[in-house]
């Protein structure tokens, strides 16, 4: 689905992503996890696109590169979910969600365009918002409304899509963290893939196929959940001690930090 | 929603229709007890009963000067509505930024220099010239304001606003040394540039600007969608399969031309696109996809009404527009100061 082979990326004198090497497959739901600053915002940015990449051919997506791919087109095999936090948009919440799909309409949506926002406003459970000013909601539901454009954004006949995601969980309430992984899991199973960067390891462990554990710029662990999740490793990684068990209902790896 | 756009545009196009055949009938000339309008039908149909006056001042002074006021108005808004969008901010107007000032500096510049080869252009050449001249001074000054005030597509609207105060006394300083050199024709001429006015207004010009208006629009009014997604942020626009770096370059060099025609022909007639997307602001929110063709009808009902006003209270003298604009204008800017304070 998606390859980067050797990644670098550094702003100014800092280096930021050095030679990460990644692929993710079809149907895959890929966690990257990590401290702060370990460059899990900026692999995703340089996996979808956004940032300056001094080596164009170290990313592939479908074995193409980026710029060999018609933008319309791409943006319906791909979406990218962004932390928004400071952002005006002074629309309802429905004009905000429309823009998913913005690539499949001129100038009046049609009918298979309302259907899909309709359903993506309802899977995120923010339909009852639909004709709320969009300024106007709180942190979780802004990112709930983001999620239904994303969504609405793929719902097309594509096979094989990718959805980027950067800290989708932020501000949700449980039930709705659950929800939005959920979603993101169901996405995954129709052959589609999807790269979520994730604060939450237990999260990351229950839904997870495979994570890939940054520190300082480098991979520092990938590959299933329980093969990552183990104390050494993420004590190491988080310079903080842990403990790791198993979950006593879905028995994936659960951990525990501190002492 | 798309419905929704052709009832607003269709009610407005109508009102704009009504204002200016009202417009019509307002002016000193006595056209012996007629009706402008049969008078206009009159000329329309080469009837020989009217008068070589009668056909001069319904047409070439009546009709031009509210066929410009319809034109000119609708490209100021839709120009400020273009800018606003790119900056992603309200008061990112062409005149707040400087834009306005620096079309005016370089058609000032034009008219003292050019002044020792008048007599030997014909009109349209000179009008042309000066066009182009406003054009490559309003290019310039988008370029320099968007590069000082913008980095990483996020504009810094302090600097954005400083900027245009910075080169607006640029173009104060520029005009007021012309104005101390300068011939008596010239003052006139430079002092209708500085204050704004629909007085000069032909069939010439108003062909120039009706092309410019064809091609920008043909470009520009299609846009609301790219400017909607690019609230998200350009990046977030661009997995919309938004060619964000492309349309900002039309913005730019197609905004420069509409307002380098603008100034060049009317001088600086400010805030009309401040006001014009504030006012739909408020009835639509920001939606570009309704408030970027609205405005170009929008526009053209303010100036039209504006310049009515502006030639009738004291008529037969006339109030300089850019003045009524201003009056409309200063509120609307301070409005919009304390409505976003706190995201600025």
């Amino acid at each position: 689905m998606i390859k980067g082979h050797q990644i670098n990326y550094a702003h100014k004198k800092y280096h930021i992503l050095h030679s990460v090497d990644i692929s993710v497959e079809y149907g895959e739901f890929l966690a990257i996890v990590g401290p702060n600053g370990a460059g899990k915002s900026t692999l995703l940015s340089m996996l979808a696109n956004e940032l300056e990449n001094k080596n164009p051919d170290s990313v592939l997506f479908k074995n193409k590169m980026f710029k060999q791919w018609d933008l319309k087109e791409l943006s319906k095999n791909k979406a990218k979910f962004s932390q928004h936090n400071t952002n005006d948009i002074p629309l309802m919440v429905k004009d905000v969600v429309l823009m998913g799909r913005y690539p499949y309409f001129n100038s009046t949506p049609n009918e298979e365009d309302l259907n899909a926002i309709e359903s993506a406003l309802t899977e995120t459970d923010v339909l009852h918002l639909k004709n709320r000013e969009y300024n106007s909601l709180s942190g979780g539901e802004k990112q709930r409304v983001h999620l239904a454009r994303v969504i609405a954004q793929l719902q097309n006949d594509v096979k094989h899509k990718l959805m980027f995601l950067d800290e989708p969980l932020n501000n949700l309430d449980v039930k709705h963290q659950y929800k939005a992984l959920r979603l993101i899991k169901d996405f995954t199973k129709k052959a589609n893939t999807a790269i979520v960067v994730l604060h939450d390891l237990n999260l990351a462990a229950q839904f997870a196929d495979n994570v890939l554990l940054m520190k300082n710029g480098k991979v520092a662990a990938h590959g299933k959940p329980h093969e990552v999740f183990n104390e050494r490793v993420i004590s190491e990684a988080y310079n903080f001690p842990c403990a790791i068990c198993a979950n006593p209902i879905t028995k994936n790896p659960m951990i525990i930090f501190g002492n | 929603m798309q419905n929704k756009l052709s009832i607003y545009l269709i009610t407005s196009i109508l009102l704009l229709i009504v204002l200016a055949i009202g417009s019509l009938f307002m002016g000193v000339y006595d056209f012996g007890g007629k009706s402008p309008l049969i008078v206009l039908q009159g000329v329309m149909t080469g009837n020989p009963d009217v008068s070589l006056s009668e056909k001069y001042v319904i047409w070439d002074v009546r009709m031009a000067r509210i066929v410009m006021a319809i034109l000119i108005g609708s490209i100021l808004a839709v120009a400020g509505t273009s800018m606003q969008g790119m900056f992603k901010n309200p008061l990112a107007t062409p005149d707040l930024i400087g834009i306005t000032a620096g079309a005016t500096l370089m058609a000032a510049i034009t008219i003292v220099l050019g002044s020792h080869f008048r007599e030997y252009l014909p009109d349209f050449i000179q009008y042309s010239l000066l066009s182009i001249a406003a054009f490559i001074g309003a290019l310039v000054t988008t370029l320099l304001v968007y590069k000082i005030s913008t980095t990483q597509g996020k504009t810094n609207v302090v600097i954005m606003l400083l900027s245009g105060v910075a080169i607006t006394a640029l173009g104060f300083a520029v005009v007021g040394f012309l104005i101390y050199l300068s011939k008596d024709e010239q003052l006139r001429d430079l002092t209708f540039w500085n204050l704004g006015s629909l007085g000069g207004a032909t069939w010439g010009k108003n062909g120039i600007l009706l092309v410019v208006m064809i091609v920008s629009y043909s470009i520009l009014i299609h846009k609301g969608k790219a400017l909607n997604a690019m609230m998200l942020g350009e990046k977030d626009a661009e997995h919309l399969g938004i060619p964000v770096e492309k349309i900002k370059k039309q913005i730019v060099v197609l905004v420069a031309l509409m307002i380098g025609a603008c100034v060049a022909f009317s001088g600086t007639i400010g805030f009309v696109g401040l006001i014009v997307p504030y006012i739909l602001r408020l009835i639509f929110k920001s939606n570009y996809q309704i408030i970027l063709p609205l405005s170009a009808v929008v526009g053209s009902i303010l100036l039209l009404v504006a310049d009515t006003f502006s030639r009738t209270i004291v008529a037969p003298s006339e109030i300089p527009i850019g003045v009524l604009t201003a009056f409309m204008g200063a509120p609307v800017f301070i409005a919009i100061l304390i409505r976003f304070k706190n995201s600025m």
